[in-house]
């Protein structure tokens, strides 16, 4: 029991994780059809702020995490405006390809201003305390992941409902020219995406630093690969669809852990894309699609 | 109605292609007249991703697809022919505990790469059932996972694969006279691909799915074809990889290959065989180039610094570059023999 409770909170703590970066991937895509496979390297651009700013500023926690808030949203912004916005009328490959060369071109630019060796940065490691809550071992940081992710889904999902922009952002995602023609400023809305999509990167930035303590050029890839994976699986573009893809996504990752044997614990990542593979034959739109039909957006 | 051999296109395709294959010739005959031995090593390499990126311009670039599994197919041909390959003595040194007996017998190069590229066919085929019936992004990703799990899979059975140590003792039996030859075969192969009534649906696909459809083409049974075409390229590159490093290793077949490869392709333009192999050709060169100047090379009398990550660095400005200026690559919807003779009927060429 005890260790069926702890499982499923690991596996709620991954999948928020997971929901973080994903609905950043999502709002992003979703509005302008851009898979931004550079995400990961905007949180590696969070890890190397905070190394920065801990080591020349102040290592005040507080002051670090909104350091890597500002610096996550400013680098978001910024590969908006000299990037993406190039290619924000070409088609989704384009856009793919593009962004995954701005993901490279960042990697090396840590890796050659930075080091390919790991940079320690440990000051939000007093998140991660062990609880002892009954029987059960608990992590803090997992309970301060699954809460901070609940909560940034909530405050973003009243966003999108109540504000102005908010609306005209899930407008945009019906329909971009309608919007434009409406009189709102594409520059603004896009601009809003990416401001959104970084806020959520730097929050999983901060946690994964928590946990790993140190910062690398290559440790955006691995997150948001899964992220980009969870999308693909709730159906890419919606954002009920990233977090659905996220927390299934967590969930598969422990079950795998959990029921694979002990000698086959390198093939858990193998077996999760796997099942993922077999989920996308069943419904190749992913499960939470819009149903649009093929053609519509001429 | 009686049919003709070669339609106007297909001959142009093999006028074109065997422009790149003087092209190539050219080149060989080059390093064979002022080359350094050392340099055989860079051209054999080229010539190898040469291979590759023809390959995928087979299916990622006839269908506008982005894929990003070659590089495992690469590998699963690499592994199937270096086991097979490697005399029997060898094998009970490097693989002492393979199961399956597959450490007790050698076979002839020849059928070893025909072994190989079996194995590589059936299983480019089986993943081509979820390939053709998936639709944009989730192509992408499922690709990803193909080569996530065919990877983790040769870090797994270090029994057969030896994982990320090399295995040894392969027999060198390839020449840059070999590839030579292969690499003109491939381009040719590509080429024809392109432009017979396969290619041209596949390419009609790309442009308006539902206006393809619409015409009668079979889009399922396109890029089924097209993607198993597609890892049979692949899988001649990684037999060629094997049978002249005489050793190889997990790591070569994941996603830095993945990124130099479609790299190339994108450089020189995804829609035409000619760009690819320009693409291929220059980033080789210019990597090269950059590999010299990243181990800090003295350059009139200045001493540069050791630059790690210039080459990634140059990868990626190139993609984003190609990308922002010219969305359809250096060379767009044109082949070689465009460039050189105009087209008689005057065709809608680029967009």
């Amino acid at each position: 029991m005890d260790y069926a409770a702890q499982q499923l909170l690991n596996a709620l703590s991954f999948g928020a994780e997971y929901a973080l970066i994903a609905v950043g991937l999502a709002i992003v895509f979703s509005i302008m059809g851009l898979v931004n496979f550079a995400h990961g390297e905007v949180i590696a651009f969070g890890g190397y702020s905070m190394a920065v700013v801990g080591t020349v500023v102040t290592g005040n926690p507080l002051v670090l995490m909104a350091a890597v808030l500002i610096a996550c949203v400013s680098v978001s912004l910024l590969l908006e405006r000299v990037a993406f916005r190039t290619v924000r009328k070409a088609d989704i490959t384009t856009g793919l390809l593009t962004a995954f060369g701005v993901s490279i071109i960042l990697q090396n630019l840590y890796l050659l201003l930075g080091s390919p060796r790991p940079i320690s940065a440990t000051q939000f490691i007093f998140l991660d305390r062990t609880l002892l809550i009954g029987p059960v071992h608990v992590s803090s940081l997992q309970i301060y992941e699954t809460v901070t992710t609940i909560a940034a889904i909530l405050f973003l999902t009243l966003f999108l409902k109540r504000s102005y922009l908010g609306i005209a952002m899930r407008a945009a995602s019906r329909d971009f020219q309608m919007v434009r023609l409406c009189g709102i400023r594409a520059n603004r809305v896009v601009a809003t995406a990416f401001a959104i999509s970084g806020l959520l990167a730097g929050l999983a930035c901060i946690f994964i630093m928590a946990r790993r303590g140190s910062v690398t050029p290559h440790m955006g890839f691995d997150p948001v690969l899964t992220a980009f994976i969870a999308c693909v699986l709730g159906g890419f573009g919606s954002l009920p669809g990233a977090v659905l893809g996220g927390f299934i996504l967590g969930f598969l990752e422990v079950g795998v852990l959990v029921l694979l044997p002990q000698t086959a614990g390198g093939l858990a990542q193998a077996a999760v894309f796997l099942v993922v593979a077999l989920l996308l034959f069943w419904r190749p739109d992913g499960i939470l699609t819009p149903a649009t039909e093929k053609g519509d957006k001429l | 109605m009686t049919r003709r051999l070669l339609n106007p296109d297909q001959k142009r395709g093999l006028i074109g292609s065997a422009m790149l294959a003087v092209l190539i010739l050219v080149i060989v005959g080059a390093y064979a007249l002022w080359g350094e031995s050392y340099q055989a090593r860079i051209l054999y390499a080229t010539f190898v991703n040469l291979i590759v990126v023809v390959g995928l311009q087979v299916f990622m670039g006839n269908g506008n697809y982005a894929t990003f599994s070659h590089a495992a197919f690469m590998g699963i041909a690499a592994y199937a022919a270096a086991i097979c390959v490697t005399p029997a003595a060898v094998k009970a040194l490097s693989l002492p505990d393979a199961p399956w007996g597959l450490n007790a017998f050698e076979m002839h190069p020849l059928s070893a790469a025909l072994v190989a590229l079996v194995i590589t066919g059936v299983i480019g085929a089986l993943t081509g059932l979820f390939m053709s019936r998936l639709t944009n992004v989730s192509i992408t990703i499922v690709s990803i996972a193909i080569l996530v799990i065919v990877h983790s899979i040769f870090l797994h059975r270090t029994d057969i694969f030896k994982g990320n140590q090399a295995l040894f003792g392969i027999p060198r039996v390839f020449g840059l006279g070999h590839i030579t030859a292969l690499v003109i075969l491939a381009i040719v192969a590509a080429r024809l691909f392109r432009e017979s009534r396969l290619g041209l649906r596949l390419r009609a696909v790309a442009d308006d799915e539902v206006g393809a459809r619409a015409m009668g083409v079979n889009v399922v049974r396109a890029r089924m074809i097209a993607w198993v075409v597609s890892t049979l390229f692949f899988a001649t590159a990684g037999i060629a990889y094997a049978f002249y490093l005489g050793t190889i290793s997990a790591r070569p077949f994941y996603f830095n290959y993945v990124f130099l490869t479609v790299a190339m392709l994108i450089l020189g333009g995804l829609r035409s065989v000619t760009g690819a192999v320009f693409g291929t050709l220059l980033i080789s060169l210019g990597l090269e180039i950059i590999r010299w100047l990243e181990t800090g090379p003295t350059l009139g009398g200045v001493k540069l610094p050791e630059m790690l990550g210039l080459s990634g660095l140059l990868l990626g400005i190139v993609i984003v570059g190609v990308m922002a200026f010219r969305p359809h690559g250096l060379m767009g919807n044109r082949e070689i023999e465009d460039i050189v003779f105009r087209r008689k009927k005057t065709t809608e060429v680029s967009k």
